[in-house]
């Protein structure tokens, strides 16, 4: 009978941590004659522990409100309860109360195209998502052309990193991300850029090192993983003698060129070298490639 | 961009798509099977392939242009073309050359806002109104069909070839300080 007598306002609201709050509870007047209770008998709940009754406030005979100044107090749930005949206790009305922040505007948004095979380039984008909201709080990372947009990238399991499976080189493409949850929406600032510029490409492969004529010469042949078209790419190559823990390189202007063999001087001969190479655009716009894996070769004896 | 980044990247998005479409018209063209996938075959355009913006232009004439010309007959060329390759797309069997076919037509999308891109950043009105349809009726028979799709993907591979050398004489024609000052000119 009781149960039916009344509830509350707002129902299952969602505040802001630090922001003040007050809660309406209405008796049913179809109760008030029944049943004998009337709002100055309410008494407010948070959990199981009575809210202090100067928080309380009679509007009028059916409605009492409660006020809360800092909402870092509340908790779930905040319950209407009548003393019946003022004797025994008896709930009238629940709600669950969610206190959170709204999302902040997330920063340092930036990405990477990781070249997984010759025709697959995903561009993997990451940003720090500002503080803990304590709500459920949904990003998207949203990206479009001048006159076209795409399907936004949502990231699974994780809130600060989505992975667009395919973008298109050689069109500028705007990216931001955009938080949103019950208390508000932020977006990051916009980035710009051709995704091209963005690239660790795959590195070199089946590198092969093979002696040369004179004793002091290796000659090294790899293929490259990126067509010409696509991307020219320059290159680091890195040597050492097997053993050795020092890695020489050679000067980087040596091989800032589109290529797919470089021929290493000034070894010692009749020794053996290990040797690693790595890739990036031509105009040194993106990122490194890893180093290859390692492949030996041995100078010829000096006779 | 300004308009010589602008025109640049249209080169490389061009020459890209030339690389991309290479590839993939020998997959699709395997995918139709003999005789359209043979090295010598060569059939006479039918009425029908008319539909498909034809390639072959008198090169005098297409040089005689001037560069607003060309490069409206380039967006609208790629307009069309996108609008029957999208058709394709739609009918592929494989999954694997139905994503490749959705990237290519996703990057010749790009193209064509690129083309529009240099043509705003040279100060040149977009040509108006959206593509005409693929009007022709289907094709009645599936020789007849696959035959419009090797049309399509022959003269796709001319226009692109076509297109890059254009973009690359303009990118050395249009040096960016000779544009900027033209346009203000024009109170721009």
């Amino acid at each position: 009978l009781v149960q039916s007598c009344g509830h509350i306002i707002p129902e299952s609201p969602v505040l802001a941590l630090g922001s003040n709050f007050t809660a309406l509870c209405i008796l049913n007047e179809s109760c008030l004659d029944f049943g004998n209770i009337y709002a100055s008998q309410i008494i407010w709940k948070i959990k199981n522990r009575v809210v202090p009754k100067e928080q309380y406030r009679e509007i009028n005979r059916t409605v009492s409100s409660v006020t809360f100044n800092d909402t870092s107090s509340l908790a779930t749930p905040l319950t209407c309860n009548i003393l019946a005949d003022g004797e025994f206790e008896q709930n009238i009305y629940g709600i669950t109360v969610t206190v959170g922040l709204p999302p902040e505007k997330p920063k340092n948004l930036s990405c990477i195209v990781y070249q997984t095979s010759q025709l697959a380039c995903p561009m993997t984008c990451t940003w720090n998502p500002g503080r803990h909201t304590f709500l459920d709080t949904q990003f998207r990372l949203k990206y479009r052309w001048a006159r076209e947009s795409f399907p936004d990238c949502i990231p699974t399991d994780v809130n600060n990193s989505c992975t667009i499976p395919d973008v298109h080189f050689f069109v500028n493409l705007e990216i931001w991300v955009e938080a949103a949850n019950a208390l508000g929406k932020a977006e990051s600032d916009p980035l710009v850029l051709d995704p091209i510029d963005i690239v660790k490409p795959l590195s070199p492969h089946n590198l092969s090192v093979n002696s040369e004529i004179l004793p002091t010469v290796l000659k090294l042949s790899w293929e490259n993983r990126i067509s010409d078209t696509v991307m020219k790419l320059k290159f680091n190559i890195r040597y050492r003698i097997t053993g050795d823990t020092n890695w020489m390189e050679i000067p980087s202007e040596d091989t800032a060129s589109p290529r797919t063999s470089f021929s290493v001087q000034g070894l010692r001969p009749y020794t053996e070298y290990v040797f690693s190479i790595r890739c990036m655009k031509e105009d040194g716009v993106g990122y490194w490639s890893d180093w290859s894996e390692e492949e030996t070769g041995i100078t010829i004896e000096d006779k | 961009l300004g308009p010589g980044q602008s025109i640049q990247q249209t080169y490389d998005l061009t020459r890209y798509l030339e690389h991309q479409l290479r590839t993939l018209a020998g997959t699709y063209l395997n995918y139709l099977g003999p005789p359209f996938n043979e090295p010598d075959f060569n059939p006479p355009r039918l009425a029908r392939a008319e539909r498909v913006p034809s390639a072959t232009v008198d090169l005098d004439l297409w040089r005689g242009l001037t560069d607003n010309a060309r490069l409206a007959a380039n967006y609208r060329a790629y307009s069309r073309l996108l609008c029957y390759l999208r058709v394709l797309d739609g009918q592929v069997g494989t999954a694997e050359l139905r994503h490749r076919l959705a990237h290519f037509c996703a990057s010749l999308q790009g193209l064509v806002l690129s083309i529009g891109g240099v043509m705003s950043s040279l100060g040149y009105p977009l040509p108006a109104g959206p593509p005409a349809p693929p009007g022709a009726p289907l094709a009645s028979n599936d020789f007849l069909k696959k035959m419009d799709d090797f049309w399509l993907l022959k003269e796709l591979q001319t226009w692109l070839w076509r297109s890059a050398k254009d973009f690359n004489r303009l990118k050395k024609r249009v040096p960016p300080a000779v544009v900027t000052l033209r346009l203000e000119a024009r109170g721009f």
